[in-house]
């Protein structure tokens, strides 16, 4: 009797890339191909490709969470310097920029929002996801322009849900960028936003599932479990889910535990926070893990490199 | 794998005779599908069936036992792979390894930390379980020294971790009828583990790598009498220990290979980033966990992970529907209407506390389910909010007639306003913006 | 006592003072609306006084009113008391309309075997060589002509009490009854001559809504009349609960009486149409829900509606028509159907009788829409059932202009799909007034193929088309422009309509998925799906599956049963053998409580979308909607 785990999977995870290199008609020093799994996560006998883990950073620094500002002091208000620190010192794989000035009361300078992409394109080679808008009235104009401004990079656009996904889709469709398709943690909803995309002629290699991440203690046994099943559904077959998740426990820095810790191990507090998390969610499924403090890049690299090895190619250990 | 219910009925002899307390053999087999009666109380069961149905519905996974008293616990007896199909049922017990060649003050330290830290999250009281001493000093004395200084100290369950059967002997004397865990049993001194195992009915980990070998070691330890077995497969980094333990607990659930049906150890500090290893031993299937003792905040992570991953899916976790306080709201306070779906209401409390100002919070009964859901569901709705208001009192509370709802209830804000005659404040969505909001609008 | 007088139809009835005006109106023979039961909570008794004095809260009345409509003499039937003479206008929309209602059934081929007969018989009258007893004479004289051996029969005293005087004022040529009852073969009547020819019996669908009656010749085994009528408990509360919370209130034996009283206006107005007479008829099946059932045998119903939902009686149960009030021969019989529970009643057994589910090897589906829906899944070895609420959406409720299957509903549409504009059809053919339940079905898989929503039911506003609108509160399609309409205002379906209606046909589906999930039964093992009920038969199958309202399977092997609850009782009444399998399928069928069942809920999401978020479950739909939706770009 073999000790071999058969699945009998007929299906495997589809992959995005992110990133245009010169060669490939954009300015990023590097592209990733994300997804392409075909078992359980860490478990492929010939591994592809490591979760990457993404900083985000944003350009209206009054809507970040106190401890990263408090963590990165002044760079928050340099957006460039942000996202170049964040490749070179924190060793990010992604910058996900937020673009919270669009969260101003009334907001209208949509020029502003182009600027802000271009300039961390230009500070940094890595692939980028942009967060566009969280209101109706000006998501079409907002998406258009980072769709614009990023044109030829292969972006990662977020965030479309069952209720708007007509303006973010008509961007990416236009520059040729992927996006995220955003569910409130429940598998059929995910899958009904997926269907409801191709629909509207987004290709199945254009989608990012973010099935909405509980922050640790706070509904994340909920996402876990959404991933976990989406994973497995791909796995069986189902083609549409089988994209690659991205997965950002946003809340993880503003929570009760984090922000009333003492203030002497607070950062510690919010790494762990994030890294539990991710690191979960890795295991779950998601193959993106975004972050917002500096300190848990490295953390989850590093645990993403000792997962990635020492699988003995017959399966056995 | 699980019989459906039909499946079942198939098997039963189709008498309705009613001896079992069900109506008819189809309502017994469903019963029996779902894990909510037991074969047994067919009396006109065949062996054959007898033999089929009780094999579906015995645990795949051994129970085991660590411990004795109030701190005791019971790893193993998991059914399922992914939690979503039906639940986890015992958390792993999170062990902080201690060495005999540490100080008497080092090892009562940490003792104590176990003995005493705990942290209440969503009513519950999260606690690590345990102290896992390592033989280090390779002596029988200082083994035996230091066990009676962690059971001076507290009376928690024990991994007591040495390959040498003398140095256990000698830490039993102190400690051997409370059912500590032995780590561990080798294909090279399995006889005499078994031996002292058995003699003091402690539970036992084996230790081997390769599956085939676990599985051969755990044969023949029940062969010498020993059952409560745990596994430890020594994994080299991390995804060697994915992979054994996805494989130890698929082989074991399918029946494939009946050998591995017991619990998995783990032993974090083994790797170069411990909370890595502990975070995938909660997810991924590990029983025992021996860490070094953690900061608080690994401690208040894993712990929460733990609850997390070990929360029944199908339970939505519910808070009683009332009137809560945050801070000492005075009349003039706004009062923010929100569901009692639990992971809402701590959400939205935390934020609120953070604000410094003070309110009240009105959880109205959605049966657990979240805004949106019961917005949907049509679960809340105008009447109900009415009722909260009357039931709980909030008109002795206050002094105005405005009634702050999240955003995701906006289309309810007229139907509300006629049915309870408050003004009704449409709110953000997401709850980390209700600082901003109450700043800008409720403040004006 | 008052004089009340109902305009426009100058209806008069005389009342004692402090009578409602609505008590008054039912009195009066009249239908009016009360959604509530009468507790001035549902605002829909609304009358005019007139003239006359009537007492009334005004409080509870301003909630309903405007200044102006109190100044036209605006109050509520229920609430306002009678305090002298009076004159009310009751405006039409006050009125409970005829509605289409439902009398054909499906077609039976059922062998006669009714449970009562007659035998005309001939006797010797008795001499001194011949002195046996009256009743042994005439009992030997009907086992000789047919009926069942002579020791088996029994008359009852009433009967010992005339045979003496009938048999010889009639020259000994007399007509006995036999009716198998619990206790034997009972002697249920005698007369004089030969009324052999005059046997009938009558099946009852007791609904919460409608009565329908079928009367049979048991004789000749042929139908030979139907009658409708209305539920008259219908003005103690239009839903259940709400007459089972009246019988709480005001005492269980209006809702009794009202109840026969409905069931014997149908009987009297189906033996006028086929001029006999109805001591000629000799028994009564019942088919029922299980609250109708109670009521109508005057048990409290009141410990069903609350957990843990009990019911009083399940099983099968024969009485004398007389002790309940039921207008037909003083000594007929009354049979009721069985239930499973107190959701899965005797008109869901007469469905599963109809259809003749529990007799086949294959697997049928039956499904029952109605406000609340049931659902049964099995063939003769098994059933499995649930029932839930399906909202009231698939009837019209719920949707902005959803209305019943009233004359000016539409029942029927397409939309051209290169002009985007509606062809439909309305009951009674007059101008539209509303969309009915099958109506919206159709609407919605034609807005669905022709692109006009995506598959969650969102309108897509960027489509440039005047019947395409943003709407007040949300996007909305015009169905029909006012100028067509009989209202006077736009037809529309509105976003919140499609949900709502997503919402229904997502229940129901999640409920037939849950109960294959637990039976473990693929769509391809079901052979066909039956519907039962009004809703089946103005339903386009096709659009019923393109929305995904029940598990794909081919078109031809869905079928309406129609009033399955009629023809079950039809059966049970044309043969007697038949009776004996119903507690029998009662039993067997186990129950399923939906809302303890954790994978409902995942079932419902699933289900929520159009046809379905599993889009393999539906491949034939799926491949027309890409052939059409390809069609449109």
């Amino acid at each position: 009797m073999g000790s071999d785990i058969r699945f009998g999977w007929t299906g495997a995870i589809g992959s995005v890339i992110l990133g245009a290199t010169r060669s490939e008609g954009g300015t990023r020093k590097i592209s990733y191909r994300v997804g392409g799994g075909t078992t359980l996560p860490f478990l492929d006998h010939a591994p592809a490709s490591s979760p990457l883990v993404a900083l985000e950073i944003c350009d209206e620094p009054q809507y970040w969470p106190q401890i990263v500002r408090n963590y990165c002091g002044d760079l928050v208000d340099d957006v460039s310097a942000w996202a170049t620190t964040a490749e070179t010192v924190y060793g990010a794989d992604l910058i996900r920029l937020y673009l919270t000035s669009t969260r101003q009361r009334n907001f209208s300078d949509i020029p502003l929002v182009g600027k802000a992409v271009e300039e961390v394109l230009s500070a940094t080679g890595l692939p980028l996801i942009i967060e566009g808008s969280n209101e109706p009235g000006i998501d079409s104009e907002v998406f258009q322009k980072c769709g614009e401004a990023g044109e030829g990079e292969r972006l990662l656009l977020g965030t479309a849900e069952a209720g708007r996904y007509r303006s973010i889709a008509a961007a990416a469709l236009a520059y040729n960028h992927s996006i995220i398709a955003q569910s409130p943690i429940d598998i059929n909803l995910a899958k009904q936003l997926n269907i409801l995309l191709r629909e509207i002629g987004i290709q199945q290699d254009h989608i990012m599932i973010d099935p909405y991440t509980g922050t640790l203690g706070y509904g994340f046994e909920y996402s876990y479990s959404a991933m976990e099943r989406i994973r497995f559904s791909a796995l069986k077959g189902d083609a549409d889910l089988a994209m690659p998740m991205i997965c950002s426990a946003i809340d993880s820095l503003t929570i009760k535990e984090v922000r009333e810790a003492d203030t002497a191990y607070q950062d510690e507090m919010a790494v762990a926070w994030e890294f539990y998390a991710g690191l979960a969610a890795a295991v779950a499924g998601a193959e993106i893990i975004c972050v917002r403090h500096p300190k848990t890049v490295g953390r989850l690299k590093k645990a993403f490199t000792s997962l990635k090895t020492g699988s003995d190619p017959t399966g056995r250990i | 794998m699980a019989l459906k219910a039909l499946d079942i009925y198939k098997l039963l002899p189709k008498k309705n005779c009613k001896e079992c307390g069900d109506p008819t053999c189809l309502t017994f087999a469903m019963k029996l599908a779902g894990g909510k009666a037991d074969v047994d109380l067919c009396p006109h069961l065949d062996e054959q069936a007898k033999a089929v149905l009780g094999a579906s519905t015995r645990p795949p996974i051994r129970l085991v036992k660590i411990g004795i008293g109030e701190r005791s616990f019971a790893i193993g007896e998991e059914f399922v792979l992914y939690r979503h199909e039906k639940t986890f049922y015992h958390p792993p017990g999170i062990f902080f390894k201690v060495s005999d060649t540490q100080t008497m003050e080092e090892v009562s330290a940490v003792t104590k930390r176990v003995r005493d830290e705990s942290f209440i999250r969503v009513g519950s009281d999260l606690r690590c379980n345990g102290i896992a001493l390592e033989n280090s000093s390779g002596t029988k004395e200082m083994f035996a020294a230091a066990v009676a200084t962690v059971e001076k100290a507290a009376d928690l369950p024990l991994v007591l971790i040495s390959e040498k059967t003398e140095s256990l002997f000698a830490a039993l004397v102190h400690c051997g009828t409370y059912r500590p865990l032995l780590h561990a049993a080798t294909k090279e001194n399995f006889k005499e583990m078994c031996a002292l195992a058995k003699h003091h009915d402690c539970p036992l980990v084996i230790k081997a790598r390769g599956l085939e070998q676990l599985a051969q070691l755990a044969k023949e330890c029940a062969l010498e009498g020993v059952q409560d077995l745990v596994m430890d497969s020594s994994p080299q980094s991390l995804g060697e220990f994915i992979t054994a333990s996805t494989a130890i607990r698929q082989l074991a659930i399918t029946r494939a290979m009946p050998d591995l049906g017991y619990p998995v150890f783990l032993d974090a500090t083994g790797s170069d980033i411990q909370d890595a290893a502990i975070a995938l031993g909660i997810v991924k299937y590990a029983s025992v966990i021996v860490t070094a003792p953690l900061s608080e905040a690994s401690a208040k992570a894993a712990l929460t992970l733990r609850q997390n991953i070990y929360t029944d899916p199908q339970k939505p976790i519910q808070m009683n529907p009332g009137l809560y306080r945050v801070g000492t709201p005075g009349k003039d306070a706004p009062v923010l209407m929100t569901v009692n779906f639990s992971l809402t209401f701590f959400t939205l409390q935390g934020y609120l506390e953070s604000t410094r100002i003070p309110c009240f919070m009105l959880v109205v009964d959605t049966e657990g389910l979240s805004v949106l859901t019961s917005v949907a569901a049509g679960k809340l709705n105008e009447t109900l909010v009415r009722d909260a208001l009357i039931r709980f009192g909030v008109e002795n509370e206050v002094a105005h007639k405005k009634l702050i709802i999240p955003g995701y209830a906006a289309p309810l804000s007229g139907r509300i306003e006629e049915m309870t005659g408050w003004k009704v404040l449409v709110g953000p969505r997401d709850a980390a913006e209700i600082g901003e909001y109450l700043e800008q609008e409720w403040k004006k | 006592m008052h004089t009340v007088t109902f305009l426009p139809g100058y209806r008069k009835i005389e009342v004692p003072r402090e009578t409602t005006v609505l008590d008054a109106a039912q009195r009066a023979g009249l239908n009016i609306n009360v959604v509530c039961g009468g507790q001035g909570k549902c605002g829909k008794c609304v009358v005019y006084v007139q003239s006359g004095k009537t007492e009334f809260d005004q409080q509870k009345n301003l909630k309903f009113f405007t200044q102006e409509e109190l100044a036209q003499g605006a109050c509520l039937a229920c609430q306002a008391t009678v305090q002298g003479d009076l004159q009310i206008i009751i405006p039409d929309s006050t009125l409970i309309q005829e509605q289409k209602i439902l009398i054909e059934g499906l077609d039976t081929g059922i062998e006669l075997h009714p449970s009562v007969r007659k035998y005309y018989v001939e006797l010797l009258p008795p001499t001194l060589s011949d002195p046996s007893p009256d009743l042994s004479r005439l009992l030997w004289g009907i086992q000789k002509n047919g009926g069942p051996v002579a020791e088996k029969m029994y008359a009852p005293l009433e009967a010992l009490r005339e045979i003496p005087t009938l048999l010889r004022h009639s020259d000994w040529k007399v007509t006995g009854t036999i009716a198998l009852v619990p206790g034997g073969y009972r002697l249920v009547d005698l007369q004089e001559n030969d009324t052999s020819k005059r046997l009938y019996g009558a099946a009852v669908d007791l609904g919460s809504t409608t009565v329908v009656v079928y009367l049979w010749d048991l004789v000749a085994g042929k139908m030979v009349a139907v009658a409708s009528n209305y539920n008259k408990q219908i003005s103690c509360g239009e839903d259940i609960l709400a007459r089972v919370n009246f019988a709480k209130k005001n005492g269980l034996s209006k809702l009794q009486a009202l109840a026969a009283d409905s069931i014997n206006a149908a009987l009297t107005t189906a033996a006028n149409s086929a001029g006999i007479d109805r001591e000629d008829i000799y028994e009564v099946v019942v088919a029922g829900n299980t609250v109708m059932t109670h009521m109508l045998l005057g048990i409290d119903p009141g410990y069903m509606i609350a957990e843990p939902y009990v019911p009083v009686v399940r099983r099968a149960l024969s009485v004398a028509s007389g002790r309940i009030g039921i207008a037909c021969n003083r000594n007929g019989g009354l049979f009721l159907f069985p239930a499973v529970s107190d959701f899965i009643g005797g008109d869901i057994i007469a469905d599963i009788l109809a259809c003749g589910m529990a007799e086949k090897e294959e697997i049928s589906l039956l499904i029952d829409i109605g406000t609340n829906f049931e659902v049964v899944m099995g063939n003769r070895e098994w059933m499995f059932s649930c029932a839930g609420a399906a909202g009231p959406a698939l009837e019209g409720g719920e949707v902005l202009f959803g209305m019943r299957a009233n004359p000016g509903a539409i029942d029927k549409i397409t939309i051209d799909p290169a002009t985007l504009d509606p062809a439909y059809s309305t009951i009674n053919g007059i101008k539209p007034r509303g969309l009915t339940g099958s109506g919206l079905i159709d609407l919605l898989a034609e807005l669905l193929m022709n692109c006009v929503i995506d598959r969650n039911g969102r309108i897509n506003t960027g489509f440039n088309h005047p019947r395409i609108r943003t709407g007040v509160h949300f996007p909305e399609y015009v169905v029909v422009r006012a100028e067509e309409t009989d209202i006077g205002k736009d037809i529309v379906l509105t976003e919140n309509d499609i949900k709502n209606l997503i919402m229904s046909k997502a229940s129901v589906h999640a409920a037939c998925v849950t109960l294959m999930k637990e039976a473990g039964i693929s769509r391809q093992q079901i052979t066909t799906i039956y519907f039962a009920g009004a809703f089946g038969n103005y339903l386009n199958k096709m659009n019923a599956a393109t929305i995904g309202l029940i598990p794909e399977i081919p078109i031809s092997q869905i079928k309406n049963i129609g009033n399955g609850a009629v023809t079950g009782a039809n059966i049970a009444l044309i043969n007697r053998r038949k009776r004996k399998t119903l507690d029998e399928i009662a039993t067997k069928i186990a129950y399923i409580e939906l809302n303890a069942e954790p994978a409902f809920m995942d079932e419902y999401t699933s289900s929520a979308f159009l046809p379905h978020t599993d889009l393999s479950l539906f491949p034939e739909v799926q491949k027309m909607l890409d052939t059409c939706r390809l069609h449109r770009g």
